[in-house]
C-alpha cells in the first residue's frame, strides 16, 4: 500500500508540473521505459531504438534538444548526459496544445515558452544570437539527404534567408553595420503575427477503457 | 508381537496394490481415450470436433469468469477498467508540402509571392514530426505484442491476473500434461517415421508414405497445440512447382500450414533437437536446407530454389518472405528474392486471434524452448488459414513490385495492416536508401525552385 501512494503522489507531482493530466503521464511513462530498455534514465543512444526517427533529417537537433540544459531549465548553457522522466516530461510539455480556456496572457506565455526551444535548436553554441554560421547550419542539416545539392547553394539559400532576417530586424541598414546574429527577441519579431501554436503541438488520443484486474 | 506383525503386513498388501491397480487402470484409460480421440483421428485426417466445443466453453468460462471479477470489484469498490489505448497520439496525416506550404502562408509577409524558400519556419515540420514519433512509432509497436482489449485469464497478454478458482487451475494444469505428453508423441513420430520411410528405395510408394508420415505428426502436433484452425477456400492450396507464401508470425506457422497440405520445407540448418528433426525430414522427402555460411549467398539460394521449383515432381517450396515474426498485426516488407525466381506464388494469409493464446515470437526476448513453452500452456491457439489464388509475375514488373502486391493481397485478406517497412529492423538500422527519400523530398521542393530563380 506504502508503494502504491508514493506513487500516485509522484503522479500528481508530475501533473503538477508538467501540466499533463495523470493518463497521460502513464501512457509515456510506459514509452519512457520502452525507450529506455526498463533503465530510469534515458542517453542519447535510446534514441537509436525509434526506427521512424532516422528518416528525420534534424534528428541530431531534436535529439539533443532533450538534452540541452536550457530546455531542462538547468543552466544557461551545455548539455546532460542522461535525463530522467521527469526531465522527459519538461521536454514533452513544451509540444503541449494550448488550452482554450486559457486567457491571453497564459496564451503569450505559452507561445514565448515554444519559440524559446525553437530558438534553442538553432542557437547551438548557447551564446543567446543565432550567427550566420548556425543558420548555414541547420539548412545543411534540413538538405542534407539530397546528394545532388551541392554545398554552395546550401550556403546562398542560408545567406539569403538571414539577409532577409536581418532586414526585417533592423530595418535598413548602414554600408559598415555588420550584422551579429538573430536575437530571441529578432526571433520573436519574425514570429510576430503567425500561428505557430497550432503547429507546434502533439495531440494526445482520447482514451477507451480495458479490462482491468487487480 | 510376532502375530500383529504377518497380520499388518497381510492389510497392507492389498491396500498396496489397490493403488497400484488403480493407476494402472486410469493409466490405460488415459492412453486409450488419447489414441481413440487424439491420435487416430490425426492419422487418418478426421476430426471430432472436441476441439470446437472445447472453444465453445473457453469462451463461456472467460465470460463467466468476467461477471465474477466485475460483481468482485463491485463490492470491493474497485476501479475495474483502466483507461487503454491502442497508441497515445493523433498523427496528423498531412504530408510534408501541404504543411510547409500552410506555414508559410499563413505568415508570410510577401503573400503573394508563391515560389517557395527555405524559411525559418519549416523547421516545424520536422521538429513536430520528430516528436511525434519519439513519442509513438509505427514499428516499435508493431513488434511488441499486441494488447488485448479483453482479457483471457493469463497473466501474459495482460499484465494482470487473478487467481479464479482451484478447479479451473487443475483443469489448466491438465491440459498440460496432456499436451507435452502429445507433443512428444508427434516429434518422436516424426524424427523415427521419417527416418524409416528413408530406407525404403525412391519412388512412387516411399514417397506416398513420407508424406503421409509427415501429415501425421504434423497434425498429432497441431493437436498437442490445441490449435483451432479454419482453413478458407482450400481449392486454391498450392501445386507442386510453386511456392507458398505466407506472413510470419510464428514458428508454428510452419506446423500450421504443414498440416493441410504438403511442401517441401527450406530453411537454416540447426543445430540440436531442430537438426536431428532436420536431418531425419530430408531422409524422407527433399527439403531444402542451407548451411548458415549458404544463406548469405543470395545466388546460391536463388538457384538451389529454382532447381527444385522446376523439378515437377518435387513439392511445392513454403517460404515466409519476410524474414522475421511480426506480432500478426501487419504485414512488413516482404523480402524480394523469392519473388525473382520466377515461379507461381501461392500467396496464404495467416490470422490468429489474439483472445486464446498470443502467438507472437518476439526472438530477442524469449528463446525457442522458452516460447514453446508458453504456446503449450496457453489455453488454446485460434487461428484462421487464407489460401488466396496464385500470382505470376508480370511483364512489366520487378520482383520489388510483385513482392509488394502479394504482400497487399495477404494484408488485405487477413485483416492485417500494410506496413511499407522492413521486418529486419527489429534488429538492425533503417537502410539509407529510406532515410534519403524524405530529405529528398524537401531539398527538391526549396532547391529546385531556388535554381529557377538564380537562372533567371
Amino acid at each position: 500500500m506504502g508503494a502504491a501512494q508514493s506513487a500516485s503522489e509522484e503522479i500528481r507531482e508530475l501533473v503538477g508540473k508538467t501540466g499533463f493530466s495523470s493518463d497521460q503521464i502513464e501512457q509515456l511513462r510506459r514509452r519512457f521505459k520502452q525507450l529506455s530498455g526498463d533503465q530510469p534514465t534515458i542517453r542519447k543512444e535510446h534514441f537509436n531504438n525509434v526506427p521512424d526517427l532516422e528518416l528525420n533529417p534534424i534528428r541530431s537537433k531534436i535529439i539533443r534538444a532533450f538534452f540541452d540544459n536550457r530546455n531542462l531549465r538547468k543552466g544557461p548553457s551545455g548539455l546532460a548526459d542522461e535525463i530522467n522522466f521527469e526531465d522527459f516530461l519538461t521536454i514533452m510539455a513544451y509540444f503541449q496544445p494550448i488550452d482554450i480556456t486559457m486567457d491571453e496572457e497564459q496564451v503569450q506565455l505559452c507561445r514565448k515558452e515554444k519559440l524559446r526551444f525553437l530558438f534553442h535548436m538553432y542557437d547551438s553554441d548557447s551564446d543567446g544570437r543565432i550567427t550566420l554560421e548556425e543558420y548555414r547550419n541547420v539548412v545543411e542539416e534540413l538538405l542534407s539527404g539530397n546528394p545532388h545539392i551541392e554545398k554552395d547553394s546550401a550556403r546562398s539559400i542560408a545567406d539569403g534567408a538571414m539577409m532577409e532576417a536581418a532586414s526585417v530586424c533592423m530595418g535598413q541598414m548602414e554600408p559598415d553595420q555588420v550584422y551579429e546574429g538573430i536575437t530571441f527577441d529578432d526571433f520573436l519579431k519574425i514570429w510576430q503575427g503567425i500561428d505557430i501554436e497550432t503547429k507546434m503541438h502533439v495531440r494526445f488520443l482520447n482514451m477507451e477503457t480495458m479490462a482491468l484486474c487487480h | 508381537m510376532a502375530l500383529p506383525g504377518p497380520s499388518t503386513m497381510f492389510l497392507l498388501l492389498p491396500f498396496d496394490s489397490l493403488i497400484v491397480n488403480l493407476l494402472g487402470i486410469s493409466l490405460t484409460v488415459l492412453f486409450t481415450l488419447l489414441l481413440v480421440f487424439i491420435i487416430v483421428p490425426a492419422i487418418f485426417g478426421v476430426s471430432f470436433g472436441i476441439r470446437k466445443l472445447y472453444m465453445k466453453t473457453l469462451l463461456k468460462i472467460f465470460a463467466w469468469a468476467t461477471l465474477r471479477m466485475e460483481r468482485g470489484a463491485k463490492e470491493r469498490n474497485h476501479q475495474l477498467y483502466k483507461p487503454y489505448t491502442n497508441g497515445i497520439i493523433a498523427k496528423d496525416p498531412t504530408s510534408l508540402e501541404e504543411e510547409i506550404k500552410e506555414i508559410r502562408r499563413s505568415g508570410s509577409s510577401k503573400a503573394l509571392d508563391n515560389t517557395p524558400e527555405f524559411e525559418l519556419s519549416d523547421i516545424f515540420y520536422f521538429c513536430r514530426k520528430g516528436m511525434e514519433t519519439i513519442m509513438d512509432d509505427e514499428v516499435t509497436k508493431r513488434f511488441s505484442a499486441e494488447e488485448l482489449e479483453s482479457w483471457n485469464l493469463l497473466s501474459r497478454t495482460n499484465y494482470n491476473f487473478q487467481y479464479i478458482s482451484l478447479r479451473l487451475t487443475i483443469l489448466w494444469g491438465l491440459g498440460v500434461l496432456i499436451r507435452i505428453a502429445l507433443a512428444f508423441t508427434g516429434i518422436s513420430l516424426l524424427v523415427v517415421g521419417t527416418t524409416v520411410v528413408g530406407y525404403l528405395p525412391n519412388g512412387r510408394f516411399k514417397e506416398f508414405l513420407s508424406k503421409h508420415v509427415h501429415l501425421m505428426c504434423y497434425r498429432i502436433c497441431v493437436r498437442a497445440l490445441t490449435a483451432i484452425i479454419t482453413y478458407h477456400d482450400r481449392k486454391n492450396r498450392p501445386r507442386n512447382g510453386g511456392i507458398c507464401v505466407a506472413n510470419h508470425t510464428s514458428p508454428i506457422d510452419v506446423i500450421i500450414l504443414a498440416s493441410d497440405g504438403y511442401y517441401a520445407m527450406v530453411g537454416q540448418v540447426h543445430g540440436g533437437l531442430m537438426g536431428v528433426i532436420q536431418r531425419a525430414m530430408v531422409k524422407a522427402c527433399p527439403h531444402v536446407w542451407f548451411e548458415r555460411s549458404e544463406v548469405k549467398d543470395r545466388h546460391l539460394v536463388a538457384k538451389r530454389l529454382t532447381e527444385h521449383v522446376q523439378d515437377k515432381s518435387k513439392l511445392p517450396i513454403l517460404i515466409f518472405p519476410e524474414g522475421t515474426c511480426i506480432n500478426n498485426t501487419s504485414v512488413m516488407m516482404f523480402k524480394k528474392g523469392s519473388f525473382e525466381i520466377g515461379a507461381t506464388v501461392y500467396p496464404v494469409a495467416i490470422k490468429y486471434d489474439p483472445q486464446f493464446g498470443d502467438a507472437f515470437w518476439n526472438s530477442s526476448k524469449y528463446g525457442m524452448v522458452t516460447y514453446l513453452l508458453r504456446m503449450m500452456t496457453s489455453w488454446a491457439i485460434v487461428c484462421s488459414v487464407w489460401y488466396l489464388p496464385p500470382m505470376t509475375r508480370e511483364a512489366d514488373e520487378d520482383a520489388v513490385q510483385f513482392a509488394n502486391r502479394v504482400k497487399s493481397a495477404i494484408a488485405r485478406q487477413g485483416g492485417l495492416v500494410d506496413l511499407l517497412w522492413d521486418g529486419g529492423l527489429k534488429r538492425e538500422k533503417v537502410k539509407d536508401a529510406f532515410k534519403e527519400e524524405q530529405q529528398k523530398l524537401y531539398s527538391k521542393m526549396i532547391v529546385g525552385n531556388h535554381e529557377d530563380r538564380s537562372r533567371s
